[in-house]
């Protein structure tokens, strides 16, 4: 008996073998870029398929997401910011490309501004506790010296 | 769900030990929203149309973990899931931001 394969009919369900590999074809240096970069896919809650194009460690969050919603193909950057939306994913693919250098570059700038915004807290809590230490230091240090 | 065949290339021991935690908390929190939201009756659609997006793939995006709830919606994400906008950013400081959580609000528990 020979069983004749189908290919998954783009426009449903998960991504076909052909799509991916369109995908990771255009965002493959990305993706080899290192340091835990990779790329996941997933389902909405209606069965529409998703691509997620995954940061490095340690957090691996989606920097860009291409979902295939009713035929069409949809960029989204991981903030949910539509870039692109096409029936042809291979121009789609090729605007996600575009989008991962401009996105690298925002990416860096969040984290140092989170990193900014951590330091400066602890730098708020710490300082004022030195500053009574260093000021009781001050004032003790004539009568423990007059003690001693 | 499946994995990308093309993860890159740090050892497997040190992937597990490092990336899980934040992708894990993500995804709880993305548990924790997709709960929310069924609680509150509502679609993924329902909620992307309530928040003024064109297509609802981001909220299936976070709600899958892969991203956050971005800080400019956040008050209008907790209001249509009829939560207090501030108990909801912080509940979702815990699983996005462990330790800006513990130092803003102190010990999880």
């Amino acid at each position: 008996m020979s069983v004749v394969a189908f290919e998954r009919k783009p426009g449903a369900g998960l991504w076909s073998e052909t799509e991916l590999n369109i995908m990771v074809a255009a965002l493959n240096d990305a993706i080899a870029s290192g340091n835990g970069r990779g790329w996941e896919t997933g389902m909405t809650e209606k069965g529409d398929a998703q691509f997620y194009l995954l940061g490095p460690l340690p957090d691996q969050a989606c920097e860009l997401c291409v979902s295939r919603v009713g035929g069409r193909y949809i960029l989204e950057d991981g903030s949910g910011r539509l870039l692109f939306e096409h029936q042809s994913l291979a121009l789609v693919a090729l605007h996600a490309k575009a989008a991962v250098r401009s996105i690298r570059g925002w990416t860096l700038a969040r984290a140092v501004l989170l990193w900014c915004t951590i330091r400066h807290m602890i730098h708020d809590k710490v300082e004022p506790l030195l500053t009574e230490s260093e000021e009781l230091l001050v004032e003790l240090a004539p009568q423990l010296a007059a003690f001693a | 769900m499946k994995r990308g065949k093309h993860q890159e290339a740090l050892p497997e021991k040190l992937q597990r030990k490092v990336a899980p935690e934040a992708r894990q908390l993500r995804k709880q929190a993305g548990d924790w929203l997709k709960q929310r939201r069924a609680d509150a009756g509502l679609s993924q659609i329902d909620l992307a149309a309530r928040l003024g997006l064109k297509y609802y793939t981001f909220i299936s995006q976070v709600e899958n973990g892969f991203s956050r709830v971005p800080t400019e919606i956040m008050a209008a994400w907790a209001v249509e899931l009829g939560l207090e906008p501030a108990a909801f950013a912080k509940h979702l400081l815990l699983y996005y931001e462990p330790e800006l959580h513990r130092l803003l609000f102190g010990a999880k528990k």
